[in-house]
């Protein structure tokens, strides 16, 4: 520090009370702290809430005609169902399941035996997929077609049929790792090809290839071109909204998978990520009317002696220095510490947070860095704008 | 700068007297460099307005008061900074020094924005005024006298073409009072600076040029 400026600040902090400092230290910390969890909270809780996978936010539902009678289930859903379905507030999107219309033949060797099955695919367009994988999709001339497996099925014979037969359990990347011979038949036409599973979906309940490939396939070895879906699965910001609701009744669709409880429980979550960031804003609106208190209380206990020094020769600005650098150390450290704070915090919640969410999650702290360094740049800006004002208005002839 | 002029000046508190007779109270004056000046007053006659109205401290006057032709009334605080800084020097009647501050830090805090005065300088002034044993001790711990003559040192330690002497003696005894006389006419000569002193009965054994009576 300047020789000038050391003697102004032992004369200036005098009156400076380290009671009221670490007052608004502590009330500006948590001020801080809490609004930059709120945003880290939420940045972190973000791709969970809205991302692949998701916990809460958008939801899936599948829906269908409800089946009134045994038999084949064969109302269909038409273009105008569609659009009709696209005009709801909470629908964002709308995606058609389509299903082979032609034989499929499915063999895997196994323990030196083959053992061959009947199947069928469906396929959703890719946007509906819940299973990020680069193997997806599928060029004409490609022997090899990826499917994606409903995770249930993979559950049913681990934890239902493997223990009961005394069979070993197999992991997701076993079965990734066989291929499967599928000859599809139809149309006078047989063809082999290599199926190979590539992912589980938690979201949809059938066996997937790429809409690409069926509706290739569909046409070569059944001739359709296009067909009405029996089935939909829509993408809706909120399953329960009684809106949906009321309108699947009136036109009397069934959902397939029905929202779980979940869904409202994590909704609830949601609300409180809002609480929390708003608690952060009126501590930080709190702690920033203390700070500014605290400053002003400090001017205007050293008021004799700013003036004095003004009367001697000093510029405002240079009287206002010893302020401006005790608020950007106080408000900087301030900031420093909360960030530290926030990232033990961070540690902990997430490592919970991955348990829950069933997956590694990763966390930024950018947001929140940000966030802060924006927060706490403006109450600086703030405090010397009160700095300056007080000091001017000491200054100024009576 | 050369000229200190007053024109039709009174403090606003004295604007509906009539009674008011005095040298430099609603009558054209001037205070020019080089010469010295003795305002004689009886208390309460606005002796210490007129020093804050010359220095910038108040503004609660009527009439004109111009340094060089410039109306002082459009002076910013940065522009008062700099007279105060490079031509009008005061020591003030309540010497407004820093109680809990060295006599040394008080002419110190001072001395680092002009750095007029060498430390050498500073510790020869103190020894003239025979206060050198003081230079550490606080303020406040300090007599009036003491102080009065720390506050003498401060305002010599900037360059200035006036230095204004609000009863810089009251209460020094004739002694010390004549060893501040010959500082400041030591000063005066060095620097061609106007002297203006106030006082309300002792005033420094100098032969001023003009003697007015507020």
């Amino acid at each position: 520090m300047p020789k000038s400026l050391t003697l102004i600040w032992q004369l200036l902090r005098k009156h400076i009370s380290i009671f009221e400092l670490a007052i608004f230290f502590i009330a500006n910390l948590i001020g801080m702290t809490v609004i930059l969890s709120g945003v880290q909270i939420y940045s972190d809780l973000k791709p969970i809430l809205t991302g692949e996978n998701s916990l809460i936010g958008n939801d899936y539902i599948v829906i269908t005609h409800a089946v009134e009678r045994v038999g084949i289930n064969t109302e269909v859903f038409s273009k105008e169902d569609i659009e009709a379905l696209r005009q709801l507030e909470p629908v964002n999107n709308v995606g058609s399941f389509s299903a082979s219309k032609f034989e499929v033949d499915g063999s895997i060797m196994f323990n030196g035996r083959r053992l061959s099955t009947m199947l069928f695919f469906e396929s959703v367009p890719d946007e509906f997929i819940d299973v990020e994988t680069r193997s997806w999709g599928y060029n004409s001339g490609d022997t090899t077609i990826p499917i994606i497996l409903p995770r249930n099925y993979l559950n049913l014979y681990n934890f239902g049929f493997s223990s009961t037969q005394n069979l070993p359990q197999i992991t997701e990347d076993i079965i990734k790792s066989v291929s499967l011979g599928l000859r599809l038949s139809g149309n006078g036409i047989t063809d082999d090809y290599t199926g190979r599973i590539v992912g589980f979906s938690d979201r949809i309940n059938t066996i997937l290839v790429p809409n690409d490939f069926l509706s290739w396939a569909n046409k070569r070895y059944a001739d359709i071109n296009d067909q009405d879906p029996t089935r939909l699965i829509l993408e809706v910001s909120n399953p329960s909204e009684p809106e949906l609701i009321t309108f699947f009744e009136e036109n009397n669709y069934e959902i397939e998978n029905k929202p779980s409880e979940s869904s409202k429980a994590l909704f609830i979550l949601k609300v409180c990520v809002a609480i929390i960031i708003a608690i952060g804003v009126i501590f930080c609106i709190l702690s920033i009317i203390i700070l500014t208190l605290s400053i002003y209380l400090l001017l205007q206990k050293n008021v004799n002696k700013l003036e004095n020094l003004v009367l001697i020769g000093y510029t405002p600005r240079r009287v206002a220095t010893p302020y401006k650098v005790m608020t950007l150390v106080l408000n900087l450290s301030i900031l420093a510490i909360s960030l530290v704070l926030i990232y033990i915090a961070k540690e902990h919640y997430m490592t919970y947070l991955s348990e829950i969410a069933g997956r590694t999650l990763t966390s930024s702290p950018t947001t929140a860095i940000l966030t802060g360094i924006i927060f706490t740049t403006i109450i600086i800006a703030f405090n010397f704008f009160i700095i300056n004002r007080k000091i001017r208005e000491i200054s100024r002839k009576r | 700068m050369n000229k200190i002029q007053l024109h039709n000046v009174v403090p606003e508190i004295f604007a509906q007297r009539e009674d008011i007779r005095s040298d430099v109270w609603h009558n054209d004056f001037c205070f020019e460099q080089g010469k010295s000046y003795l305002i004689k007053a009886a208390s309460g006659t606005g002796k210490s307005s007129l020093c804050s109205y010359l220095y910038g401290q108040r503004g609660d006057y009527r009439g004109v008061i111009s340094f060089d032709g410039e109306d002082i009334a459009t002076y910013n605080t940065n522009r008062w900074c700099e007279i105060r800084q490079k031509h009008i020097s005061v020591l003030f009647q309540d010497l407004k020094l820093f109680g809990e501050l060295t006599a040394l830090e008080n002419i110190e805090i001072k001395n680092n924005i002009t750095h007029h005065k060498s430390l050498k300088d500073i510790e020869l002034l103190f020894e003239e005024l025979g206060i050198s044993d003081k230079i550490h001790s606080r303020i406040d711990r300090m007599s009036f006298g003491q102080q009065q003559r720390v506050a003498f040192i401060r305002s010599l330690c900037q360059p200035h073409d006036f230095i204004l002497l609000d009863e810089p003696i009251s209460h020094l005894d004739d002694h010390n009072s004549d060893v501040m006389r010959d500082i400041l006419l030591r000063e005066v000569r060095s620097s061609g600076a106007s002297i203006i002193a106030t006082s309300i009965g002792k005033h420094m054994n100098i032969d001023y040029d003009v003697c007015l009576n507020l």
